[in-house]
């Protein structure tokens, strides 16, 4: 369980010294095993905010707590899967997926069969030994999503990962993301730009304001799981993302 | 899911070469053929010119091919070729271990990069050879200042490739890193050495031309033994030929030792773009 | 800002003072009486500058040599390297000359251009330009290569005739390189004017640094060599100064 409170965070800009305010008073919670996902317009600080829970940037004010410990860096229960895969072009795939492990300390005959069913189950059978550049954008993405999987993660963080490849791929990985998700129910929070994405993948959407970052709204997503693709014709999923889409038009339109 | 991996195995396929030198050496010619006539043009224009002309500084390129086979059946060659890479490996060697030790730590720490990086600049934009009267202050007639000389001309080219090597390396795969825990020593062993070797192999390159400049530069100066004492005798002697033959010599040694790292580096970054 | 620039120049200050007590240091506890101290330096630099006539008069006759090369060089390369850059054939022609001429040393042929043209000042001149020009030519070569296509084509679109192309479009857009390649040669044809100084010894600087080190004067052998540094970096300087100037749009590319 994330807990976020009251939670600020600056940075320095170089040139005249006045900071920038990215994230004030940030207040939410995310509950086990719950798919959460956080969509704002450019300059919201959402990225911020999820790096910020993975650990990987101090935060200045307020508190951020899982399971009730507030964090203090990166940690075995959470895993991140990058916008830009992040994948390490000289390792084959089998060598990036144990990265996580390796650096654990995890022995390597433990690796190996870990890595090989998670090749098995993001269906890149066959590709154990190819390095990054041969794969295309979609493959490489879910050796990013097997190297998180691999160290078993109570807490999956997502940032935009679909957001570098075409439509169709997306689609396709979003359907294998649910698909998976409902095997191994571990809690998400994926931030996106895409209503669609938003409202297709999530438990509940959260709104978020530009500068400074606020949370403006928790949206429910009452929809059915399993989501099929179906589901996107729904009453339901096209009044959440009208309401989405009116909110973020007005944060942009008021911008210009 | 199935199509994408139909057609990214179909863009991959690379069909087996016949490992054959003569078809290896027919490409060359037949892809590089403007280039070769260029340099047999070349070669034969020197034949025509040394004998019409009879200058004393321009032989017939015959003349210098004779010279030169002549050095390599004498033994002449030999020894001084021997004492010339021995300088040029000991030298070359150390440029390495300290320019790569200090590209890294300018890479990786920005105080010593601040610190240190006018010096650098200084050093690796001024003309090296006017290190070689100092060092020879310092070491007098020696291979000390040879091998002085050889390490000053390469290692300012490393340790700038170094740095910047590692100072661009992609900063979401450092944190990537971070995001399963890595501590300093891990990030440095599994992502900034491996990422960072494209770069610091250019700068390895670089490193060797630079070198072989050094080892002939510093042995025409401080002339006592090396293929530099060689043309200096030759000079004196107003043998152009044979001074042509040691010069293609040093060509020869540049050109091989490049060769070298290029083969190591080709081996060791196959997986770049 | 200002606060790291403080910093920077604390850091390089501290850096030079060690420098320069470690030299103290090693030349007070080395057997070497040959070796100078700092203030030995220091002092002969000035000695040099302020009292020494025949140092002026040696620095003249050796850039003598430097100005006239560097100024074929320029009248050579740049020419070579646009008719390589525009004419596929001149190009691969010139070709496997300008990589012999990159790659190899041209101290070995020092021997045979003073076989051909004597100790004056033809020889050091030529020196100067085998030293400087290919490297000016290849750098303009780049830069006419690197002008866009479909800028060439633009201009073609419009009309323009074979010179308003050249004038127009490919000299201001080879320009950065051109000014890179200028930069680099010069940097060489220093060099090239100290080798023929020091291994030719009859005239200029190479003259003066034999009688110091004849004399065992060894803190003016240093405060010469000091001297041509200086002159060196403070030529590149104004070099990169004009060059940054002229192409403040362009990118780094240059080669050498």
């Amino acid at each position: 369980m994330i807990k976020v409170r009251a939670l600020s965070k600056e940075f320095d800009m170089r040139d005249n010294g006045a900071g920038v305010l990215a994230l004030s008073d940030i207040d939410f919670e995310v509950h086990d095993n719950e798919f959460v996902t956080i969509i704002g317009p450019s300059g919201c600080g959402k990225t911020t905010l999820l790096r910020i829970i993975a650990g990987l940037i101090p935060y200045d004010q307020g508190e951020v707590a899982i399971d009730g410990r507030a964090i203090t860096g990166p940690g075995p229960e959470r895993a991140v899967v990058f916008q830009n895969f992040a994948l390490m072009p000289w390792a084959d795939v089998l060598a990036n997926i144990t990265f996580g492990l390796e650096v654990r300390g995890t022995p390597p005959n433990e690796c190996r069969d870990k890595a090989r069913d998670l090749i098995r189950l993001v269906g890149l059978e066959g590709f154990e030994k190819r390095l990054p550049k041969e794969l295309s954008g979609g493959m490489q993405q879910r050796v990013g999503l097997a190297r998180a999987l691999a160290v078993n993660p109570q807490i999956l963080l997502m940032d935009e990962p679909f957001g570098a490849l075409d439509e169709q791929t997306r689609r396709l990985l979003q359907e294998q993301l649910l698909q998976l998700w409902e095997e191994q129910r571990k809690t998400v929070v994926f931030v996106t730009h895409s209503m669609d994405e938003a409202v297709m993948l999530g438990d509940r959407v959260m709104l978020m304001t530009p500068r400074p970052g606020r949370v403006k709204e928790m949206i429910d997503v009452p929809l059915q799981r399993p989501r099929s693709p179906q589901v996107e014709k729904s009453t339901a999923f096209v009044e959440i993302k009208e309401y989405l889409w009116e909110n973020l038009r007005a944060m942009q339109v008021g911008e210009s | 899911m199935k199509q994408e991996t139909v057609a990214k195995a179909a863009g991959n396929s690379s069909p087996a070469r016949p490992v054959d030198r003569l078809w290896v050496l027919r490409r060359f010619t037949r892809e590089n053929a403007p280039e070769v006539l260029a340099l047999l043009a070349g070669a034969a224009l020197w034949e025509v010119l040394g004998w019409s002309l009879g200058l004393q500084w321009l032989p017939p390129f015959s003349k210098v091919m004779e010279a030169l086979a002549q050095f390599v059946a004498s033994g002449v060659i030999v020894a001084n070729l021997g004492s010339s890479l021995q300088g040029l490996i000991v030298g070359f060697s150390l440029a390495l271990i300290l320019g790569l030790f200090l590209g890294s730590l300018m890479g990786r720490y920005r105080p010593v990069e601040k610190a240190l990086d006018i010096y650098v600049h200084a050093f690796f934009v001024c003309p090296s050879i006017v290190f070689a009267p100092i060092f020879f202050a310092i070491f007098g007639l020696s291979d000390a200042a040879r091998i002085a000389i050889v390490v000053v001309y390469a290692m300012f080219v490393i340790v700038i490739n170094t740095a910047t090597a590692i100072r661009t390396v992609d900063p979401s795969l450092v944190e990537m890193a971070r995001s399963f825990g890595c501590g300093e020593a891990q990030i440095f062993r599994r992502i900034l050495l491996p990422a960072s070797l494209p770069l610091v192999f250019a700068g390895i390159r670089l490193g060797v031309g630079r070198a072989v400049k050094g080892m002939i530069n510093g042995e025409m100066l401080i002339a006592f033994v090396g293929l530099g004492a060689l043309a200096q005798r030759y000079g004196a002697q107003f043998d152009a030929a044979k001074v042509f033959a040691v010069a293609m010599v040093v060509l020869v040694i540049g050109l091989v030792s490049n060769s070298l790292v290029q083969i190591l580096e080709n081996r060791l970054t196959r997986w770049t773009e | 800002m200002k606060k790291r620039i403080v910093v920077d120049w604390s850091l390089r200050l501290a850096v030079f003072i060690a420098a320069v007590g470690l030299w103290e240091l090693f030349v007070s506890t080395s057997q070497n009486f040959l070796l100078p101290r700092f203030t030995d330096v220091a002092r002969g630099f000035f000695h040099l500058l302020f009292s020494e006539a025949r140092f002026w008069e040696a620095l003249y006759i050796s850039n003598q040599a430097l100005i006239l090369g560097f100024a074929i060089s320029v009248v050579i390369g740049i020419p070579l390297g646009l008719l390589a850059g525009r004419f596929r054939w001149m190009d691969r022609l010139l070709n496997p000359y300008v990589g012999v001429l990159l790659t190899m040393p041209v101290a070995p042929l020092i021997p045979i251009v003073i076989i051909a043209l004597g100790l004056g000042i033809a020889a050091r001149v030529f020196i100067v330009v085998l030293f400087a020009f290919v490297f000016i030519t290849v750098n303009t070569r780049a830069g006419v290569r690197g002008v866009e296509a479909s800028l060439i084509e633009m201009a073609k679109s419009f009309g323009a005739s074979e010179g308003q192309i050249w004038r127009r479009i490919v000299i201001p857009g080879a320009m950065p390189a051109i000014f890179a390649g200028m930069r680099i040669g010069l940097g060489r044809a220093i060099t090239g004017m100290v080798m023929v100084e020091l291994i030719l010894v009859a005239s200029g600087l190479g003259r003066l640094l034999l009688e110091f080190s004849g004399r065992m004067q060894s803190d003016l052998v240093f405060a010469t060599v000091l001297a041509v540094i200086i002159e060196a970096l403070a030529l590149l300087a104004g070099m990169q100064a004009l060059e940054k100037r002229i192409t403040r749009w362009a990118p780094d590319i240059s080669i050498g």
